[in-house]
């Protein structure tokens, strides 16, 4: 059990290009394509990936059903769980921004601003020691159209090239956190798999 | 459906009652009396001496009279204040408590748990430290399952910080950063604050074989606060080599205290296969100062609800 270890990967871009990291080692697996399945081992059977929806990826480490875990920078911020944070895989680089109209917004400060967001937690944290009342809206997808159609007034999302806002007539207002793909680790994994870890983060390119 | 059924609800209970009185038992034993603590506390008297805590979490009483009064929310301080009273520091105290707390869960709801777990007051550093690591490690040994201690010293950082010119959102930073292992961060923020070349590019290499860390820490250069932790690590380890397996205790000088009030040793115990902690416990000497009387104090909880759940499971 000590040297048996269970990675969860987020589905899609980013946890793919994670898992590409293990070809040619001896942890890498091989799947059928167009599989569904979502559970997977490698030859010799130590290693177990289990690909699961990128927000439950913190949870399943958190909860120590996967011991390590490859997921955005983003995730971890709005889930806010006990885990430890070993590893930038320095890929999957975006940031965290504030955007909406810079014409539109006089003075808020005595009103509320109206954030739309998929991050709500995320939202509530970076305005939590400034001195502006705001309301959260929470949405699950094109959150631009937000403010081009009157729900609210700025947006707080995850921006790679910016040309998804500037399509929109939207501008940056504020750069908030950095974002790539990182590896976390189960608290008490990191201490009973200290050595298997170690491995992987020199297979992940770490020192 | 029904996911439970009284009787077996009555069989975890039973079984719980069980390992509680080998426990109490244990601790009997080695000298500990039990102590009770009060279920009441003044509200105005715990806000003015926990103003660090969040005061909204505890529950609020009205008495008879209309003051107000608190569940107590934590054992360790309650019996503090309690033996303080009646007590000038000798002779050594040995006590263990297993008593319910309440506090206000985020939903609304009233949390009720129970807490067990043992306080050593003024004994000897060193003999009350190796004493109370080795029974936190016995208790651990009682799963069944593969166990590890982690210890460190709060003294480690809390000397190294001194060391460092850094404001008080800065350190809380780069603790922060410590805490979530994140070394990469760590490198980054150290490198903004042009803070390079310290022992703290190398802190995570400070853990893991009892030994070799303490080797590794005596190749960096340390004042006097580092020196004690090394120091009283040193002699835990002296101690207590010949009993454990050295697999069962590891040396982390990364690790940061859960309570702040924690100035000396303090350790961690968990089990193969469960993610939280079983056991947390640590020195506090400075705590004692509140009180009125600077004691060396010792003391560790351990989650009762999780160690029967393991139990369970090992001796189906």
């Amino acid at each position: 059990m000590m040297d048996n270890i269970t990675i969860a990967i987020a589905k899609g871009r980013l946890g793919e290009r994670g898992l590409e990291l293990f070809k040619n080692t001896d942890m890498e697996i091989v799947r059928e394509e167009n599989s569904r399945k979502l559970v997977f081992k490698d030859a010799k059977g130590k290693t177990t990936y289990i690909f699961v929806k990128p927000s439950d990826v913190v949870t399943y480490v958190e909860k120590g059903v996967a011991d390590l875990g490859i997921v955005g920078k983003d995730v971890i911020l709005e889930e806010n769980k006990d885990v430890y944070e070993i590893m930038d895989l320095d890929y999957g680089k975006c940031r965290f921004a504030i955007a909406g109209f810079k014409d539109r917004l006089s003075d808020k400060k005595n009103d509320v601003l109206r954030i739309a967001s998929k991050y709500p937690q995320y939202v509530q944290s970076i305005f939590e020691n400034r001195d502006q009342r705001i309301e959260i809206i929470k949405l699950n997808g094109s959150v631009e159209l937000a403010p081009l159609i009157g729900l609210s007034d700025v947006i707080v999302d995850i921006v790679e090239t910016g040309n998804t806002l500037r399509d929109n007539g939207l501008e940056i207002l504020e750069d908030l956190d950095q974002i790539s793909a990182r590896l976390i680790v189960n608290k008490v994994s990191y201490r009973f798999k200290y050595d298997v870890i170690q491995k992987i983060e020199r297979i992940l390119g770490g020192e | 459906m029904r996911y439970t059924s009284i009787s077996e609800e009555l069989e975890v209970t039973k079984f719980k009652k069980r390992v509680e009185r080998e426990f109490e038992g244990y601790f009997e034993k080695n000298g500990f009396n039990l102590i009770e603590p009060r279920i009441f506390q003044k509200y105005d008297m715990y806000v003015r001496s926990n103003f660090r805590q969040d005061s909204s979490r505890t529950v609020k009483v009205l008495s008879g009279n209309s003051r107000i009064y608190i569940l107590r929310p934590d054992i360790t301080t309650n019996i503090l204040g309690e033996i303080f009273s009646k007590w000038d520091g000798e002779p050594p105290l040995k006590v263990y408590y297993n008593s319910k707390i309440y506090l206000n869960r985020p939903d609304g709801k009233i949390l009720e748990n129970y807490q067990m777990g043992i306080e050593s007051l003024g004994e000897d550093v060193f003999k009350a430290d190796q004493e109370i690591v080795h029974m936190g490690t016995r208790l651990m040994g009682t799963l069944g399952r593969p166990v590890i201690l982690e210890l460190g010293s709060s003294k480690y950082l809390d000397g190294l910080f001194k060391e460092l010119d850094l404001d008080q959102d800065e350190e809380s930073e780069i603790r922060d950063l410590i805490s979530k292992k994140n070394r990469y961060g760590l490198r980054i923020r150290l490198k903004e604050l042009e803070l390079e070349g310290t022992v703290l590019d190398h802190i995570f290499e400070l853990q893991g074989d009892m030994r070799e860390v303490i080797q590794r820490a005596n190749s960096h250069p340390m004042n006097s606060e580092m020196r004690e932790a090394i120091d009283e690590l040193e002699s835990l380890m002296e101690g207590s080599s010949s009993r454990y397996s050295s697999g069962e205790i590891k040396f982390d000088l990364s690790m940061l205290p859960d309570l702040d009030y924690y100035d000396g040793i303090i350790f961690k115990g968990y089990c193969l296969g469960v993610p939280n902690k079983i056991l947390s416990g640590g020195r506090y000497d400075r705590l004692t100062e509140e009180f009125g009387l600077r004691v060396p104090a010792i003391g560790f909880m351990i989650d009762l609800d999780l160690v029967t759940r393991i139990r369970m499971e090992e001796e189906r």
